[in-house]
């Protein structure tokens, strides 16, 4: 008897199985669509995780000298001051590659990672002041190269005759010691130093680089325009009036306890609710944001600094930035760029210690002067 | 391990030989009552330093470097630490010196009469010029600028001229001479002769290697209402400033007197003497030639020739 109950339950615990799960609730999905993303971190599949926590090896004082002299001799110094690239060349790639194609109208170069070092005012010719941001482009290296077959975009784009390759670029070499041991390999191909930040540009496949080439500041030429994306200063949870410009209410006249508020969020009736994306207090700033359709007023081929038109370009200062060719479509370049990158050893004749752009009043210019109208 | 030891030692002596250096520097300065103040700091007060110190910034003779903080000021850079770069504060050094090789910048101060000619595309003859007491500096590297002031036609005028606008033709010191106060602000609410001065003025000639007059007028104010509280800003250029009584107390409860312990402030709002230093060294020898070169010129100006009698 107990056999056949204990069976019984046993398929009766089976078919529960078998049975739809109908304790199972479904949330409707919302804030899908969010006005304001969050800056996300889409961690390439490829990368390894860069650092590891430094533990306290018992490493004698000599054997820390002999790593860097290692690091020395096969890699020239890390930091040769003022964030200026080292003289030593990768030893794989002692020959970039030549252009292959010539450059034609929508073709996309690289970008470059570029460092925010500080604004000051320059003048045009015409007398009026404008502030520049300094940006200097800091010792970067194309590390790899993406084929678009190989690099699969996230979303897949319908458009299968112009797919883009992928080119990673990399800034400010550091000291391999304080990355782990697979950060260090992404690097092998290019036989340079790890690298602090990456960067990848999306290029069409003619443009493609040798790893191990550097990038200058001359990449670009003076009365080009340029986006910059970078991520904007963190300034915590901002009420309304800082994070939105709203106006507050009155100081006075009776108010009490409301003068920097937002007021009313919402109506009542039949839409009693608060509409999505009402601007509110919350965090303000440490978001990606592109600024596009820059014009670049100076170039410094010697320290690679670029003298970008206007104050506002997203970032401390002291913060790094991605740089490239603009995609509006009035502002993209009708001459050729120096393409895929300026190659001092192919070029005949080495660019300026200081290039300008023609509206700009150098410093050593003699002082402006209005020509009165003779009538 | 004994040659760690002797290592040790050396540098003790190394840094005890700078730390006695510097603390000489210090003593030095202490006695001037003043520390390397940047320019950008309201705190410095060369007014109120003692004129032993004035004699020792002799004009035409900065011997040392770090006497240019005083004739140079704007070549130190902000020092909130945010926006500071090495690379930024050289190349921004070397477009000043650019400018400057263009362009005689004399040396003058706050309370010095300048006469300035900009060219002006709205004015006739596409040029202007403004002659007015210098009463406020500011801003440093390509950024300084300064506020000359006048009185035309009875009205005030005051106009902000930057220092490296290539706009700028040329810079006259009229009267090269210091006030007591770093900021002379309240001669807006002071009647109008103390800012009244003829566009006709002749440039007055200092003989070379004296130090820089001071200037120790006072002045007496307009009657309230006033553009700011003069009472709380511990002026020495104006005589006996009278308010009510419930002003002087207020006035009371706002002093700061231990702003002047605050060590970690002044740290925070100077740049250290050892970049000061450094920074003078590098366009130390390129001022000098121009001061040199400026010096020439006048002496040109002033040699008249005399004339044949008889």
């Amino acid at each position: 008897m107990s056999l056949i109950l204990k069976t019984l339950t046993s398929i009766q615990s089976f078919s529960n199985l078998l049975k739809p799960g109908i304790e199972v609730t479904t949330l409707a999905k919302r804030g899908a669509k969010r006005l304001n993303p969050y800056p996300k971190k889409r961690h390439p599949g490829w990368l390894p995780r860069p650092t590891h926590v430094l533990y306290k090896d018992d490493i004698t004082p000599e054997n820390t000298k002999f790593i860097k002299e290692v690091v020395e001799t096969r890699f020239g110094k890390p930091d040769v001051g003022l964030g200026m690239q080292s003289k030593s060349i990768s030893p794989l790639r002692n020959e970039p590659i030549e252009p292959q194609t010539e450059w034609k109208e929508g073709m996309r170069r690289t970008g470059v990672i570029a460092k925010k070092i500080g604004v000051y005012p320059m003048w045009l010719k015409d007398g009026t002041k404008v502030l520049s941001t300094l940006l200097q482009v800091i010792d970067n290296h194309v590390i790899r190269y993406m084929s678009p077959e190989e690099y699969a975009p996230v979303i897949q784009r319908n458009n299968i005759r112009n797919r883009l390759g992928c080119l990673i670029v990399g800034a400010e070499s550091m000291d391999p010691q304080l990355f782990t041991k697979e950060y260090c390999g992404v690097f092998n191909e290019s036989g340079v130093l790890p690298k602090r930040m990456l960067g990848r540009f999306l290029i069409s496949p003619n443009a493609a680089l040798q790893p191990g080439t550097p990038l200058y500041a001359a990449h670009f030429k003076p009365g080009d325009y340029v986006d910059i994306r970078g991520k904007t200063i963190d300034r915590g949870f901002q009420g309304v009036m800082k994070r939105w410009g709203f106006k507050g209410m009155p100081a006075s006249h009776g108010v009490t306890k409301t003068h920097r508020r937002g007021g009313n969020i919402g109506s009542g009736g039949t839409k009693a609710r608060v509409m999505p994306g009402t601007k509110m207090p919350g965090h303000m700033g440490n978001r990606w944001r592109v600024f596009r359709g820059i014009r670049i007023l100076r170039i410094n081929t010697k320290y690679n600094v670029i003298w970008a038109l206007g104050p506002h370009i997203p970032g401390e200062t002291n913060s790094l930035l991605y740089m490239y060719d603009t995609v509006l479509p009035t502002r993209k370049p009708s001459t050729a760029p120096h393409f895929p990158t300026y190659l001092p050893s192919i070029q005949e004749n080495p660019v300026e210690e200081e290039l300008w752009a023609e509206d700009v009043h150098r410093f050593d210019d003699p002082c402006i002067e209005f020509i009165e109208e003779t009538k | 391990m004994h040659g760690a030891l002797k290592m040790s030692a050396a540098v003790g002596r190394v840094l005890s030989q700078q730390m006695r250096q510097s603390l000489k520097v210090l003593k030095s300065l202490a006695g001037k009552k003043n520390r390397c103040f940047s320019a950008s700091v309201p705190i410095p007060k060369e007014g109120s330093v003692s004129n032993n110190e004035q004699k020792s910034v002799n004009r035409g003779k900065s011997a040392d470097p770090l006497e240019c903080r005083f004739m140079y000021p704007e070549f130190l850079p902000d020092p909130k630490p945010e926006y500071r770069n090495s690379l930024r504060e050289k190349l921004e050094r070397a477009d000043m010196m650019a400018r400057r090789s263009k362009i005689d910048i004399p040396e003058f101060y706050v309370g010095s009469i300048l006469a300035v000619t900009v060219s002006d595309p709205h004015a006739p003859g596409k040029s202007n010029r403004f002659v007015g007491i210098c009463i406020k500096r500011s801003g440093c590297g390509l950024r300084a600028n300064f506020i000359l002031r006048n009185v035309v036609d009875n009205q005030g005028v005051e106009v902000l001229y930057e220092l490296y606008d290539p706009t700028i033709q040329k810079i006259d010191c009229l009267r090269l001479e210091k006030r007591l106060d770093n900021e002379l602000l309240y001669l807006r609410d002071a009647p109008e002769e103390y800012s009244t001065f003829s566009f006709d003025m002749e440039p007055e000639i200092i003989p070379e290697g004296t130090p820089v007059p001071v200037n120790d007028l006072k002045v007496t104010l307009k009657p309230q209402p006033w553009l700011e509280k003069w009472e709380r800003k511990d002026l020495k250029g104006v005589r006996d400033i009278v308010v009510n009584q419930k002003r002087e107390m207020k006035a009371k409860a706002a002093l700061k007197p231990w702003e002047k312990y605050d060590l970690m402030k002044i740290y925070r709002e100077t740049i250290p003497e050892e970049e000061q230093k450094e920074i003078f060294a590098e366009v130390y020898s390129d001022l000098h030639n121009l001061e040199i070169t400026r010096q020439k010129m006048k002496r040109q100006r002033t040699f008249i020739r005399p004339k044949k009698s008889g």
